[in-house]
């Protein structure tokens, strides 16, 4: 071994030197988490999903066809064949109930028909003509005939966005409040947090029920009324690091050598804050997606003929013993993605904070 | 040679895994103590001192730590190999430990009195209305005033130097054989530092307690200790007496130690001394001495082998290449 | 102590005024009277019902009287059902919510702490990976997909357990398994992890390794030095996860089809009753408040820093 190997990386026992910033070492640690980067790849799919919606070759989510009502999921079976079937079934029952066992000729004439319109019915959507009946639809129908594989993509679309959007605008204002109370201290901070304290005790959830009843039951409102509570435990959060960072001796340091204020938020504490921000941020979509479902669901957030999971679940509870593929289809995908967000929210955390997997 | 000793420490080794790989905090490490000693373990952050003896205590977390190889013989028994319920016995009653920081050393859910209750309760059996009246004598003898009421308190309701007093109390209560302190000093205000320590000198010769301090502050050492161990990444590299130490280091290390000591009649126009370099990364270190890089007597053997140990007699001992055949060697 | 207590104590009521003027000013302020969604209603009748609610007095006036009422208890007669008052409906349906939400955080509590304390114990074996997987799920599905879930599966399909009805009703207890399981699961799962990492870090912090070197064993530790100071972060997450039961419980009453007041609340709110909603408000405030000052008190005596000071 010869003496100074002046490998820039390696000191003179020959061992790697490797510098690394914080950010790097999170990366590395965040790989080596199997469930995150599983997690990570689902909610990169949905999203890609939810983008791309307008043209994947699915079926319309919003046009009402009656006679597609109720369709079970089928991979191989066309509407018209299901509605066939259903039609003929239930004849064959009737008939029963009338001590036949066989079709008689009026009713198989109405078959004819039917299967006649199944054939050649041909309806104009979205500006193309489509041979309705020959459509498959793979996750069934719902109420009103239309299609859950489409309904529950836009749907995803809707819940992903108001999840994404809803988490953004509560870490703006929450950062923003946080960081000010934080920084600036004393009787702004005081004020600030007995506000906090106060909004904390309200049941605030049942105050955006109310909101959402009285003003009416639009996107716009939904985010205002949601974001409204959801920023304050970000506030909290971002307003407990920049205390403990505004007295930390790195700020100390940086302002004995004359850096400005600034320069000392921008440049120092943003950083160190930055871990904290991306690992609230995560948690904060499905926090937000369910808050919106909750909404949905009891009638209270989005309106027909947009479709979001949780009002898709929602319409599905009372018809869920005969019509189960509307129930259990939105709730698996749903669930997934959350599943998703929550694997990947707690790998950011551990991968930003090892010490944290040991605490919440 | 004398049946003095109290304590025999051989070829300790205590290896952590870690992410990156294992980490030999510890290698290879023996030393005594006899009766009443007072030991110092002198090393910077980093040098194994605190692991070498949180494995004799076999506290050492265990993922990720290992205690490898070694002996710990105390009182006839290797305590790397008694039961846990054994040691158990032995922690507390034979053998002592106080750490560093005061501030979290203790529970701050319970009260004094809770907490220094335990070692008489546990190890001597007292019923709990002697328990107290125990505390508060040790309360008395660490010097915290109007005991019979402070031993009721909380934790955080005493001050940084108090709070070291009691867990010194704690320490103490069962008149241990071996008090290991751990940096008892360290994160106290230096004015309290010197009290604290005449406290664990004049306890220590009270009660005929040998004590290890563990320190990275060549003057506590000074002041307070009969004999002097210096590790340096993991590895004992000298032993001596107290006097000899400072009066003729043999390591290389030691002297770029007290070289770094700024005194008091250094002009102030010189620099002041830091030995250059950094120590080593412990994890794949090779088979060398692991100060080669920092030294200025490096030798071609020193990169290649690590050094055993030679006895230099009345009670020293150096692992330096310098030292083999027993030369006489100049530091400078 | 004392003077901590009564401290908080007061500290209730300048929230509780907050609460109660919010509510009120909030639904006055929403757009579509009580009265204007059905049939319309002859000009004279509005102005008695408007009078008889006292609408035609100045704002200012009308928050005095209710302010007033509040205090008295009175919560004031229903906009919708003229013959009963907002108390009629509460007394009757909040009783049943309180039992739901008790029985459900109780529940929650205890298999959450005991949980959490075994993972804690047996880190990294199966038992953990399977607790806290278990939480995992607990707190990813939604409570109003694992409600329908539980009842297709156990009450539509194997008809073990009835799809609704409370237990005054023909089935008595076994009506409370499902709503109970479904609203309890994700606070349990919260409590679990809640739990598991307190204890985790507590066990690593250095009064324990003090607690070590004095040669106390294992399960003593555990309990005297570990739990008390393991169970503050708990004890935080316990307000919170009273308003949780709360809210959770408007979604579970839907399901279960329970005549509690959450059911209620919501088609108030529909209805626009404003007494009702109001009143609704101010019982689950004041209930919340009271309750976020018991927990608050819980706190300080396990923690002697809050109250010591």
């Amino acid at each position: 071994m010869t003496a100074a190997i002046e490998n820039q990386n390696k000191n003179e026992f020959d061992q790697a030197v490797k510098g690394s910033s914080l950010n790097k070492d999170a990366w590395r640690r965040l790989k080596k988490n199997k469930m995150a980067i599983i997690g990570l790849y689902i909610v990169i799919i949905y999203a890609f999903i939810a983008v791309a919606a307008p043209i994947l070759p699915i079926y319309s989510y919003k046009k009402i066809i009656l006679d597609h009502q109720h369709l079970p999921p089928t991979f191989t079976k066309t509407a018209g064949e299901l509605m066939y079937e259903k039609v003929k079934t239930r004849m064959l029952i009737i008939a029963k109930k009338r001590g036949r066992t066989e079709l008689n000729e009026r009713e198989q004439k109405k078959l004819e028909g039917l299967r006649h319109k199944i054939k050649t019915e041909v309806k104009t959507i979205d500006g193309e003509i489509v041979k309705l009946h020959e459509r498959i639809y793979y996750l069934g129908t719902d109420y009103h005939g239309r299609d859950m594989l489409a309904r529950i993509i836009y749907g995803g679309q809707i819940s992903i966005a108001i999840g994404l959007i809803g988490a953004i605008v509560a870490l703006i204002i929450g950062i923003t409040v946080g960081a000010i109370a934080g920084y600036v201290g004393g009787a702004v901070d005081n004020f600030i947090m007995r506000f906090v304290d106060i909004m904390y005790s309200l049941p605030y959830l049942l105050l955006v029920i109310i909101f959402m009843a009285m003003f009416g039951q639009n996107i716009l409102n939904l985010f205002f009324a949601i974001a409204l509570v959801s920023w304050l435990t970000v506030a909290r959060i971002v307003r407990g690091q920049i205390i403990s960072l505004k007295n930390s001796e790195f700020v100390e340091a940086a302002r004995s050598i004359g850096a400005s204020n600034r320069r000392i938020i921008f440049k120092h504490m943003v950083p160190n804050t930055i871990g904290i921000i991306i690992i609230f941020g995560s948690l904060e979509i499905p926090a937000f997606i369910m808050y919106e479902a909750f909404l949905s669901f009891l009638g209270l957030g989005i309106s027909a003929p947009y479709a979001s999971w949780g009002s898709l679940v929602g319409d599905a509870v009372e018809g869920m013993a005969d019509f189960s593929w509307r129930l259990f289809f939105p709730a698996i995908i749903m669930t997934i993605f959350l599943f998703s967000m929550n694997f990947l929210g707690d790998g950011l955390r551990d991968a930003f904070d090892p010490q944290s997997k040991n605490k919440l | 040679m004398t049946n003095n000793k109290i304590l025999e420490v051989k070829n300790l080794s205590t290896h952590f895994k870690t992410d990156e790989g294992i980490v030999k905090a510890v290698q290879n490490v023996s030393f005594d103590l006899a009766k009443g000693e007072t030991l110092g373990v002198v090393g910077e952050s980093g040098s194994g001192k605190s692991v070498t003896n949180l494995s004799v205590m076999r506290l050492i977390p265990s993922p990720p730590g290992k205690i490898m190889n070694g002996e710990v013989i105390f009182d006839g028994e290797d305590l790397l190999k008694v039961s846990d319920k054994r040691m158990q016995q032995i922690r507390g009653d034979e053998i002592s430990m106080i750490f560093q920081d005061p501030m979290t050393s203790l529970n701050p859910f319970l009260r004094i009195s809770t907490q220094m209750m335990e070692p008489f309760i546990l190890h001597q059996k007292l019923k709990k209305k002697e328990a107290l009246e125990q505390s508060i004598e040790m309360l008395k003898l660490v010097g915290i005033p109007m005991p019979e009421k402070r031993v009721h308190d909380y934790p955080h309701q005493f001050s940084g130097g108090m709070r070291q007093r009691v867990m010194i109390a704690m320490a103490l209560s069962c008149k241990p054989q071996i008090l290991i302190a751990d940096e008892p000093t360290t994160a106290l205000d230096v004015t309290i530092q010197a009290q604290i320590l005449e406290l664990v000198k004049a306890l220590s010769a009270k009660l005929n307690t040998a004590t290890i301090l563990i320190t990275h502050d060549l003057g506590v050492v000074a002041g307070v200790c009969e004999n002097v161990v210096v590790m340096y990444a993991g590895q004992i590299v000298e032993k001596a007496t107290n006097t000899d130490l400072f009066k003729d280091p043999k390591h290389p290390y030691t002297k770029g130690l007290l070289n770094s000591i700024p005194r008091l009649d250094t002009k102030t126009e010189d620099r002041l001394f830091s030995i250059k370099g950094q120590p080593p990364n412990l994890i794949n270190v090779p088979d060398c001495c692991p100060f080669f890089p920092r030294c200025d007597f490096a030798m071609e053997i020193c990169k290649q082998k690590n050094p055993a140990t030679t006895q230099l007699g009345n009670r020293r001992e150096v692992n330096c290449w310098l030292y083999e055949e027993n030369k006489e060697v100049n530091l400078g | 102590m004392t003077k901590f207590i009564i401290r908080r104590f007061l500290g209730i009521f300048p929230t509780l005024f907050i609460i109660v003027s919010i509510s009120f000013f909030l639904i006055r302020a929403a757009p579509g009277g009580p009265f204007d969604t059905e049939k319309a209603i002859p000009a004279e009748v509005l102005v008695n019902i408007e009078a008889k609610f006292h609408m035609d007095e100045p704002l200012v006036v009308q928050y005095g009287r209710y302010m007033y009422d509040i205090l008295r208890g009175d919560l004031g007669p229903s906009f919708r059902y003229p013959d009963h008052d907002v108390n009629y409906f509460i007394a009757n349906s909040f009783p049943i919510s309180i039992q739901l939400g008790t029985i459900s955080i109780v529940l929650a509590l205890i298999l959450g702490i005991s949980t959490g304390i075994i993972s804690a114990l047996r880190q990294n074996t199966w038992i953990d990976y399977s607790t806290m997987g278990i939480a995992i799920i607990g707190i990813s599905i939604p409570t109003f997909v694992v409600g329908p879930i539980l009842m297709y599966f156990l009450a539509m399909k194997l008809h073990w357990l009835p799809t609704s009805g409370w237990i005054t009703g023909r089935h008595g207890y076994v009506t409370l398994i499902m709503p109970v399981i479904t609203l309890s699961l994700p606070f349990y799962a919260y409590f679990a992890r809640i739990s598991r990492a307190s204890i985790i870090e507590v066990l690593r912090s250095d009064y324990i390794r003090t607690a070590r070197a004095k040669g106390l064993s294992g399960p003593v530790i555990i309990i005297k030095h570990v739990l008390k100071g393991a169970m503050l972060p708990v004890v935080s997450f316990l307000g919170p996860a009273l308003a949780g039961i709360l809210t959770g419980s408007v979604v579970i009453e839907k399901i279960f089809r329970i005549p509690g007041l959450g059911k209620f609340f919501v088609q108030s709110a529909f209805n626009r009753d404003y007494t009702i909603i109001m009143g609704t408000v101010i019982v689950y405030a004041v209930m919340l408040v009271v309750l976020n000052f018991i927990v608050d008190i819980v706190y300080s005596f396990l923690d002697p820093r809050i109250a010591y000071k």
